[in-house]
This record gives C-alpha cells, structure tokens and sequence, in this order.
C-alpha cells in the first residue's frame, strides 16, 4: 500500500523491534481494533494473527479480553491522556489460565497512520506469587517466633534489638517501644547488663556462629532471681543482614528441682544403706534364738529316737526342719543385706578345682538322687586350680544345683567344669544342665531378682528362700563373673558361671552401687606372696636431706610400705597429688620451700587435706624452745563437723568420752562445750594450763582441747608438762588456734599436724620407732611382705 | 574316753554341744571365758579344744595364741568356732594358730567329722545311735 520504499523500510524496522520484544504487545486504533499484535502476543496467548488482526479488542479469543477493568481503562482513560502505566489486571484466560498482567500504555501518532494505542501487557503472576510467599513466609517467621513460648531477641551484630518475641515482652514486662532499636544492654534500664553476658555476646558470637546453653544466674528487676540458659544462632537473614538469635529460656525451676531430685536420691541411698545394716544387725540377733531353737529340737529328736518315742519324732523333725528353713532364709537376708551394704568381703585363696567339684558332687548327690535323677559330673582335664572365694563359689555352685534337683524328676543332671580363654584371660566355666521343667522366657526375666521365685507357685511347691540365684549372681558379680541362664520350657535349663581364673578384689561399685565412695572398696582378703604394692599404699618422704631420705626410704619399706621420696617442696607437692599417698613425712628446714609452707599448702587442699603429716624437725633452734606434739588442730570458731571428725578420729564418739578444754576465754569454753557435749562427751573446763593440770589429776580426759595463748599456765608449756608426764603421754591433744597463726606461733606450734619428731636428741632407732608408731596410730595399711 | 575342752560363753550353745557331745561318750570340760580356757587347758590337758573366738576377758584369738606359745599346750588341737560367714574370723583363727575351724550353727555331724581327723580311732565308741537331721 505504501508507495514510498523508504517508509516501508522503517515500517518493517518498526515491525522487526516490536517483534523482538519479549513482552506481548498489541497496537490498536482509537476504535480500539486491533491493527496489529507482536509474536509475543500471539505465542503467549496461543492465537494467530488471522483471529486477531482488525477485530475489536473484546472480541479476540472468544472475549476473552471483555473485561470491565480493561474496558474502564482503554475507554475512560485512553481518550483523555496519552499514556497509562503499570496498571494491574487480575484475570482468567481461557488457554493460560489466571493470570496477573501489568498493562502499559502509550498513544502514539506514527506517521501517517491516525493514532495507535499501543498495549503493553507484561505476566506478573510469578513475581506476585513468589511475592506473595515471601510475605507469607515472613509471617510464617513471626508467628513461630510468637508462638515459641521461650523468650526470644532478634538482635543485628551491633546487639542491637531488631525485635523480641511475644514470650520476651510478656516474661520481662516490657513493650516492644521500650525493646526495639536499642542496644541490649540499655533494656529494661539495664538489667541485661550482665558481665556474662557481655563476655558471650561479644567474645564469642562473633567468632563463633552458634552457641550452646550458656548459663546465667542473675537479679532481674521484673523477675527476681533467675537461672537463664541462653542459645544463640547468627543467620543470615537476607536484605535484613546477618542477625542473632538469642533464646533464653527460664530454668530456675527445673534447677531447683534437680536439686531436690540429687538429695532425695542421697536420702534414699542413705536410707537404704542404713536399712540393709540394720537387716544385717537384725540378721545376727535373729539368729542366736534360732539356733537354741534348731539345736534342742535336734536333740530332743535324739533322745526322742532313743526311747522310741515315734510319734514325737516326726513333730520334732517338722520343728527342726522349720528352724533350719527359716535360718536359710535369714542367712539369705543376712548376705544380701552385707552386698548391699558394700560389707562383704572376698576371701581370695588358691584352691584345687577336682577338689571343690567333688565335695559339692558328694553333698548335692542325696539331693538330686531324692527326685531318681542322675547327676553326672563332667571335668576337663586342664582344670587345675583357681583363685577365687572358695566358700562363695561352692555355694554358687551349690544353689544352681540344688535349684536343677527341685525342677527335675527322673531326668539327669550334669555338672561341667572346663578352663576357657576369652578376651586374653583364662576364665572358669561352670554348666549346670538338668532335664527339669524348663523356663519361658518371662520366667528368665525375673530369675535373679531378690526374693522372686519364676512364680509363687513354686515356693509352695518346691520351698526355697527365692534368694539362692540373686545370691549367686552377686557372688558371681563380686568376683569380676556372672551367671547367665538358657532354657527350653519342657526340656531343661542350663545355668552358665563364667569366673575369672585369678579373681582380684573388687570395688563396691560394680555391685550395683554407684556412689563413688572410696569407703566403700571391698578389699579382698589377700594373702599372695608378691605384694604389688599400688601408688594408694605409699608413703610420701619430702626431705631435702639425701642421707634422711634414703634412711627413711630403707627403714619403711622394710616395714612393708612402699615409698615414694621428694627432695623439695614443690616436688612433694606435686607427687602428693599424684599419689594421693597413706601418709607423708615432711622435713621442717628446707631450702626454698620450707616444711611449714608445705604444710600449709597440704592442708589447704581439699584433696590432701586429711593425709596424715609427720613432720620431722631438728632440735637446734634454742629460740623455738620444745615442739608440741600436738596431734591435731582445730581453728577458731569451732566448726561442728570439724570437731566430730577429730572426735571419730580419736575413737571418742563413744558416749561419755571424757574431755577436758583448756582454754581462757569463757564464751569459746561454753560453745565447744555445748558442741561436744551434743556428740555425746563429758566435759571438764580448765581456764589456763595450770588448772588444767589440776584438774587431769582428779579425772584423766580421753582428749583434750588446748588453748596456746592463756594467762598463768599457757598451752605450750602444759603440752610440755603433759607430755613429759608418763601416765598422760598419750592423750592426744588438739590445738585450738585462730584462724592465721603469726609466724612466731607457726614456729612453735608444730602441731596442726599428727605429730612432730626429732631428728636429734634421739637415735636413730627411736626416731624410725616413733615413725613406725605415728603411721600405726593413723591406721595405715601397709604391705607385708610374704 | 577323749577329753574335750568347750570354751564357749554363750550358756546356751555351751548347754547343747557340751549334752551332745556328752551323749556321743565324750569327755566334756567346760570354760566360760578365755582365762578360764587357758588356766583348764593347762591343768587338764585335755584331747582337743573347742574354741569360741568371740569371748570376754581374753578372746579366743588371744587365748589359742597363749596355748600355742606354751610348750605345755601347744600340742593340744585348737578347732575355732567362728560365727557364720566371717571370713576374716576365719581367717585371723587360722593365724592365731587353730588347726581348723567350724562355723557355727554347729552341724554335729560337721563337727564330728573334723574333731576325727585329729582323735584318730579313739572315737569309734562315740558313733553311737544318731539318726539323720
């Protein structure tokens, strides 16, 4: 139609851009009738140019473009401006569905052409719908965040607060006004201002992205005193940056209860303890009547059967059989009782295998035989000996088998003995199999427990303490072993003991108490000829002095300690808290470190405080007159517990224990009074070391408290009269001094400690004997060799 | 007839075992402490001692010591009755120098049986009539 080359040529340009563009196009007339649509607008709307070219806008694709929006925009807008921008229309296509479009449009005058309008339209439907998830996720966000019940901060890595949670603002009564933009310690007038808190937020989150259960004890204004435990996580948060969170969640409560739940657990361990003494004590009293009882009931039965007496002969059996049941029963208890109370011990002894297997074939055979069953007993070759309780494994033993010869009727019962290697170790395996009734496997559960027998039935049946197998397996247990059962209900049992060959002492604990208490070790028995002495036997030397070190060293282990020596201080220092030694014998006059700082440091450590210390000392300082030879101390006030351990110590927790305080000052006098007088001691006052003597003469104490600074008679030299006094020597004496004692005391004080020595003045001879007797009075156990 | 000397302070215990021993024709001499025990094992010189180690005045431990140091008794067997289970009665009566030990409830038949070892044949009057139990 164009005449003119030239125009046709940008015509076809214009054409070609308008087909480049991505985004649907159509151009209109003012009639609103489509001239012509760009390839995008054809491809997006999957129509041709044939169905759209010349037609009214509202009637392309079967109207699908009759929307009252766009007839509102192109009919009310258009004609009165030039241009309309970014105008939305939410609306359903027949092919493409629903759909968001953004029209745009411009009015254009090209050329010749009357004016065109043309439509821009652009799919925005991803964009707002990821929009829109993006808003719903940010919702999502902050509806978790104010549902969690813990306080939360959101904070920027400035700490400043981005914002808190609902559980924040509710826990610490505060707005959001209040919250916001601040620095977290500026809240709530500072009282997040916390030292801790501090450290944490601005040590370790910015080095470290996340932290775990910090825990913060602190005074909040709004809540009193609170445990917090704080979590932390930095996250990136998108345009927000990087932020932390910090969670803080409120565990005082759970503390406390904690708490409560640790000492109701000590109260009820405690109470159990004290519950299985008593069995045991109650045990032995139970027993002694029985025992007239089972013993003249046996020998009525005798003269009974001399005189022919029948029909009383049967009554007297039924009395005594009783007896002897109900002493099993009590015997039971009495073991169980001394397991649980950590106070039985192993009697380790080395003892032929043939020999035991024998001897407990000859006692059970009555037994299995009563049922016509048989008892086969079947020995390895290789057996030899073993070293374990003897009395426990027999009775071990003895159970399963006499359990195997209740349950089994004319069937056969077989005893195995063999040697077995597992785990490097050379074990001892015995078998019992019988033929009997068998167990189901509910059964199994409840075998071993104390006082269970598979089911009630059975005690009426059978008899029995229900005691035998929880016995066996803690005798087992003790000896580093255990019982383990396998069954076919119907066709047998087959109970398995599995004992170390060599059994070593064992610890309480593996016996089902789990308080670490050292008390509590069970020694074995041990009468082995190789001592192998252990760093908890030793005695610890520290003396500067070589000659008196390598005297020391030869003199104790001849008595059967094992020793360790230091030549300074500090070395003394150090190998007393890896050794944990039995005693220490520390010299006075050292280089560098002397005895008393040593001391000093000994005494100051929870861990070696109790360690006995026999200080050694020279005589050659005029000035520090005589030693004390006191055998303890105690510092001012008197703390109670202090005071009954030394009176433990000192065996004087007895009732009556009589004691005397030397001391000047009334008010001390009458509170360590009324303190021992509630442990149970008879007490004498002396005001001064003068009227203490006078009193000693009337009425020997078993202990005495001494005051050193008294007037008339002070502490040093009625120490001095009392020790020098032959009936009096030994009574030990417990110094009552303040709580820093001056240098110059220090000096002639030499007696916070068990007692002191000379190394002069004295032979040799004496000095080892008085060693030998300070390690005796302190019960230290030593090593003998065989 | 086999002397026995019972050392036991427990009136009842000392009653039942001296009658049944008695029954069974021995000899039975009794002490009630562990004094008494040394002072009749010297003036009586008896086959063998039954030794309770839980005594007062001298326990048994202290008094089979005492009998074994003197040349006059030391020959005499010792058997310690310790009480159920003390391993370490037990084992300290061993130390002290008895011979053997049972522990107590006796069990006569038990007992019977050790006390052979060291009379030898001279009990085979002492079986006697005895029916199980």
């Amino acid at each position: 139609m164009n005449q003119v080359p030239f125009v046709e040529d940008i015509e076809t340009y214009a054409q070609d851009i308008v087909d480049t563009v991505r985004e649907p196009l159509l151009m209109l007339d003012t009639n609103l009738r489509v001239q012509s649509a760009n390839r995008a607008f054809y491809e997006t709307f999957h129509v041709s140019a044939a169905e759209t070219e010349n037609q009214l806008i509202y009637q392309l694709g079967n109207g699908q473009w009759d929307i009252p929006d766009l007839r509102t925009l192109l009919e009310d807008v258009i004609p009165t401006s030039s241009v309309f921008n970014d105008f939305e229309l939410e609306h359903t296509f027949p092919i493409i569905g629903r759909r968001v479009m953004l029209l745009n449009g411009r009015k254009l005058r090209a050329g010749s052409h009357s004016a065109i309008i043309v439509l821009a339209m652009e799919d925005v439907t991803e964009r707002r719908r990821s929009e829109a998830d993006l808003r719903a996720i940010e919702t999502y966000a902050q509806d978790i965040v104010d549902t969690v019940r813990e306080p939360l901060l959101i904070l920027d890595t400035t700490l400043r607060v981005q914002s808190g949670n609902r559980a924040f603002y509710h826990t610490f009564k505060v707005s959001p006004d209040e919250t916001e933009n601040r620095l977290i310690y500026e809240l709530g007038n500072g009282q997040w201002d916390i030292p801790a808190l501090r450290t944490l937020l601005e040590d370790i989150v910015p080095k470290s992205s996340v932290f775990n259960d910090f825990e913060l004890e602190h005074d909040f204004p709004a809540l009193g005193r609170r445990v917090m435990l704080l979590n932390a996580r930095k996250l990136q948060a998108g345009h927000h940056g990087e932020l932390v969170v910090l969670a803080m969640e409120d565990v005082t409560e759970r503390r406390r209860a904690e708490e409560e739940v640790a000492k109701a657990k000590e109260a009820s361990e405690m109470a159990n303890r004290t519950k299985s003494l008593f069995l045991a004590n109650m045990s032995h009293e139970l027993r002694t009547p029985l025992n007239a009882i089972v013993g003249y009931s046996e020998m009525l039965q005798e003269e009974a059967t001399d005189r022919e007496l029948d029909s009383f002969c049967a009554d007297l059996e039924k009395i005594t059989v009783s007896g002897k049941h109900l002493l099993a029963l009590i015997n039971d208890i009495l073991d169980l009782s001394k397991i649980e109370a950590g106070k039985m011990e192993l009697y380790l002894e080395t003892f032929e295998l043939k020999a035991l297997i024998d001897d407990v074939a000859a006692t059970i055979k009555p037994m299995v035989e009563n049922n016509s069953n048989k008892l086969h007993i079947e020995r390895a070759g290789d057996l030899g000996a073993m070293r374990a309780d003897q009395v426990k494994v027999r009775q071990a033993l003895f159970n399963l088998l006499s359990n195997a010869a209740k349950f089994t009727h004319d069937g056969s019962i077989t005893l195995n003995a063999s040697r077995e290697m597992m785990d490097d170790a050379e074990w001892i395996v015995f078998r019992v199999t019988d033929t009997g009734i068998g167990l189901s496997p509910d059964k199994i559960v409840r075998l071993f427990q104390d006082f269970t027998q598979a089911d009630a039935s059975t005690t009426r049946k059978f008899g029995g303490t229900g005691l035998g197998l929880a016995l066996t397996r803690r005798f087992c247990q003790m000896m580093g072993g255990d019982v383990t059962v396998s069954s076919v209900p119907g066709q047998g049992s087959t109970f398995t003991i599995k004992l170390p060959a060599i059994v070593h002492e064992v610890r309480a604990e593996v016996l089902g108490d789990d308080v670490a208490d050292p008390d509590q070790v069970v020694a074995g028995i041990d009468r082995s000829t190789d001592p192998i002495p252990e760093p908890s036997t030793c005695v610890l030397v520290i003396d500067d002095d070589l000659v008196q070190r390598d005297l020391m060293r030869r003199f104790l282990s001849k008595e059967g300690y094992c020793v360790r020596c230091a030549s300074t201080g500090e070395e003394g220092l150090r190998l007393a808290l890896e050794l944990l030694p039995i005693a220490i014998t520390l010299d006075v006059m050292m280089p560098d470190m002397d005895g008393w700082s040593v001391l000093k440091a000994l005494k100051a450590n929870p861990v070696l405080r109790e360690v006995p210390v026999i200080m050694l000392t020279m005589v050659d300082d005029p000035e520090r007159g005589h030693t004390l030879g006191a055998a303890d101390y105690v510092t001012k006030p008197v703390n109670r517990r202090r005071l009954s351990k030394i009176l433990k110590r000192y065996s004087c927790s007895t009732p009556e224990c009589p004691i005397l305080i030397v001391e000047d000052d009334s008010m001390i006098r009458a509170s360590m009074r009324k303190l021992l007088e509630k442990e149970g001691c008879r007490v004498t006052e002396a005001e001064n070391g003068e009227v203490g003597l006078a009193s000693m003469e009337r009425d020997r104490p078993s202990l005495i408290f001494l005051d050193l600074l008294m007037p008339v008679m002070d502490g040093f030299e009625f120490a001095e009269k009392v020790r020098d006094h032959p009936e009096w020597r030994t009574i030990p004496i417990v110094v009552v001094t303040a709580a820093e004692l001056t240098g110059k005391e220090r000096r002639r004080l030499n007696g916070y400690v068990e007692t002191i020595l000379h190394k002069e003045g004295n032979s040799k001879e004496a000095l080892l004997q008085q060693v030998r007797d300070a390690l005796d009075n302190n019960a230290v156990p030593r090593i003998f060799a065989a | 007839m086999p002397k026995i000397l019972l050392v036991e302070d427990n009136e009842m215990n000392r009653d039942m075992l001296s009658r049944r021993l008695q029954r069974r024709g021995y000899e039975v001499i009794i002490a009630v402490d562990g004094q008494q025990g040394v002072a009749l094992a010297q003036s009586e010189s008896p086959d063998l001692i039954l030794m309770d180690m839980s005594l007062p005045l001298i326990d048994g431990w202290e008094a089979t010591r005492t009998l074994k140091g003197a040349a006059e008794t030391k020959h005499i067997p010792v058997i310690a009755l310790t009480a159920h289970a003390m391993s370490t009665d037990r084992d300290r009566a061993l130390e002290a120098g008895c011979d053997d030990y049972d522990t107590k409830p006796i069990e006569l038949s038990r007992l019977l049986g050790k006390m052979e070892v060291f009379l030898g044949g001279d009990t085979g009057t002492a079986a006697g009539t005895r029916k199980g139990a």
